[in-house]
């Protein structure tokens, strides 16, 4: 087994100090530091992202994943140059206006950060008009919002009409996610993209920024 | 010619079964007549439906403040806004959410109601020690605790449960208020479980049983509520040996024909109308899936008539009472 299927390995396992270890192994043993992130930990967190969406693994042995990685980033970091460290896509995030349910978002944020992905958070109780100026601030490539409840999903349809009215359909995705959205809603509203869970909501945030 | 009515015990009379005899008779799944029984978690919508606002939407900035017979006047209005909803929508069990919360008011209004509406109805209350999903800030130090402080976990998790049995023993010197405490502790996401099948077993089934198992030697029964597709962990709820499962959640992709074949001979089911498309979908849709819900869940007995989670501030109230209108139609056991 290769260092890099080992250092993925481990943080499959959550194994944040055998993580952290083999990081610095294989900084010593001259790997670029590019590969280690992306064939390494990123690997490990895809595998991971994978297993969740098929019931092989559940919430908290992706957040341990996620923890063993950001021990592996921590290690890695001042060995990347500028260019290693370039994000894959920027993402605004946030719960609507009205909903101050975090849970979902917390996890999508993690997944997308897992995958190479910079995510700026914008918490909860977020109005249209506060994701869209983030995006612009941010020049973020999607927003994602969050919402738990039926009685405040609507708020989505806003940020979809604000995006359009700035002109920013072309340039800004929106996706959405939470307990009563569906893609019909999604479609209903006019957003980019919707997912049933977080680990999918990566892979459809990648395939955006790609 | 009519007769004139029996009055019990006459020997040939059938006695009226209490809306609270009826619920029992559901969580024992016994074989039931008439309507199948129906109520709700919570009915936020009072203000709507019955002008009054509901008991835990209300705030007592200066309840210790109060004369004996101005808490009293509280005390009795409150009840009314629970009889008034259970009367209004035919629920046979009513969910007291006591507010003030200390333990002389919550026996108060459990008495309350009970003056006024003797056993009519059966009185539950939330008594969950069990760790719920932890909420987006805690999620990754309560990770963090099962992983490398499991045992400080567990110990935690036993004083809630000390706890619960506890309040559940101070209650039962006070027979005859209240029949059942509702497990809400949340467990699911709609995509799956919040702790793995191996999770659960380990921080959370242990507990559970424990409790049910205590609170049905004080003679309580016990509905076990969580939202989200439930099915990876279900077998261990239901070997927990709760009275009934609540919500049965659509959104999560949970199919109450699929829980009755599994487990209708070991537990009562409840729920399973939609929520989330009471508020969203059509009128159709929503009439499809009241009707969908009582022919699956009126498969057999052991079953309550009610929405996936509860009557929720922002609910159309005009689609909850559709929902009742249809019970009422054809919720019936011929």
């Amino acid at each position: 087994m290769s260092i890099l299927e080992e250092i993925s390995g481990a943080l499959q396992q959550g194994r944040a100090p055998k993580v952290k270890e083999l990081v610095a192994q294989a900084i010593g043993e001259g790997l670029q530091p590019k590969a280690i992130l992306e064939d390494g930990l990123i690997a490990g967190m895809t595998v991971i992202g994978e297993k969740f969406k098929i019931n092989e693994v559940f919430v908290p042995e992706v957040l341990i994943a996620a923890r063993a990685m950001n021990a592996g980033i921590a290690e890695l970091k001042p060995h990347l140059s500028q260019d290693d460290m370039k994000a894959k896509g920027k993402i605004v995030i946030g719960t609507v206006k009205g909903d101050l349910h975090d849970i979902g978002k917390n996890l999508v944020k993690l997944m997308m950060e897992g995958r190479g992905l910079t995510v700026v958070d914008l918490g909860v109780d977020i109005s249209a008009e506060e994701f869209v100026e983030a995006a612009v601030e941010n020049e973020a490539d999607i927003i994602c919002c969050s919402a738990l409840l039926t009685t405040t999903m609507g708020e989505m349809q806003n940020v979809v009409e604000l995006r359009n009215s700035k002109g920013l359909d072309g340039k800004v995705k929106i996706m959405i996610g939470g307990a009563p959205i569906t893609q019909v809603y999604c479609d209903h509203i006019g957003a980019d993209g919707y997912t049933a869970d977080a680990a999918s909501a990566a892979d459809m945030a990648l395939a955006f920024c790609g | 010619m009519r007769l004139p009515r029996p009055i019990w015990p006459w020997p040939f009379a059938v006695k009226h079964m209490t809306n609270r005899e009826r619920f029992i008779k559901a969580l024992r799944r016994e074989p039931l007549t008439g309507l199948v029984p129906t109520f709700e978690l919570v009915f936020y919508l009072t203000m709507e439906a019955i002008g009054k606002v509901h008991p835990s939407q209300r705030i007592f900035s200066q309840w210790d403040q109060m004369s004996a017979k101005e808490k009293e006047v509280q005390f009795a209005d409150m009840a009314d806004t629970y009889i008034l909803t259970a009367e209004k929508y035919s629920h046979s069990a009513i969910f007291v959410h006591p507010n003030p919360s200390d333990f002389d008011s919550t026996i108060r209004i459990l008495e309350s109601i009970r003056e006024k509406t003797d056993d009519e109805y059966f009185l539950m209350m939330h008594g969950d020690p069990t760790f719920s999903i932890p909420d987006g800030h805690r999620m990754m130090e309560f990770t963090t605790r099962m992983y490398e402080k499991p045992d400080e976990l567990k110990k935690s998790a036993e004083n809630r449960l000390a706890i619960s049995i506890e309040f559940a023993e101070k209650m039962s010197a006070y027979p005859g208020l209240l029949d059942g405490f509702a497990l809400c502790s949340d467990y699911c996401f709609n995509v799956n479980p919040f702790f793995s099948p191996a999770m659960f077993e380990e921080f959370i089934a242990p507990y559970l049983a424990r409790v049910i198992d205590a609170y049905r030697s004080m003679g309580y029964y016990t509905i076990k509520h969580t939202d989200g597709n439930i099915m990876p962990i279900a077998g261990q709820m239901v070997d927990c040996k709760p009275d009934a499962i609540h919500s049965l959640d659509p959104q999560g992709g949970v199919s109450l024909t699929e829980m009755r074949r599994l487990y209708s001979d070991k537990v009562a089911l409840i729920g399973n109308v939609n929520c989330g498309l009471l508020q969203t979908g059509s009128e159709e849709e929503c009439r499809a899936d009241v009707l969908r819900s009582l022919k699956e869940g009126m498969a057999g007995y052991g079953y309550v008539f009610s929405t996936s989670n509860c009557a929720y501030t922002g609910l159309a109230l005009e689609r909850y009472e559709m929902m009742i209108d249809l019970w009422r139609q054809f919720g019936v056991y011929t």
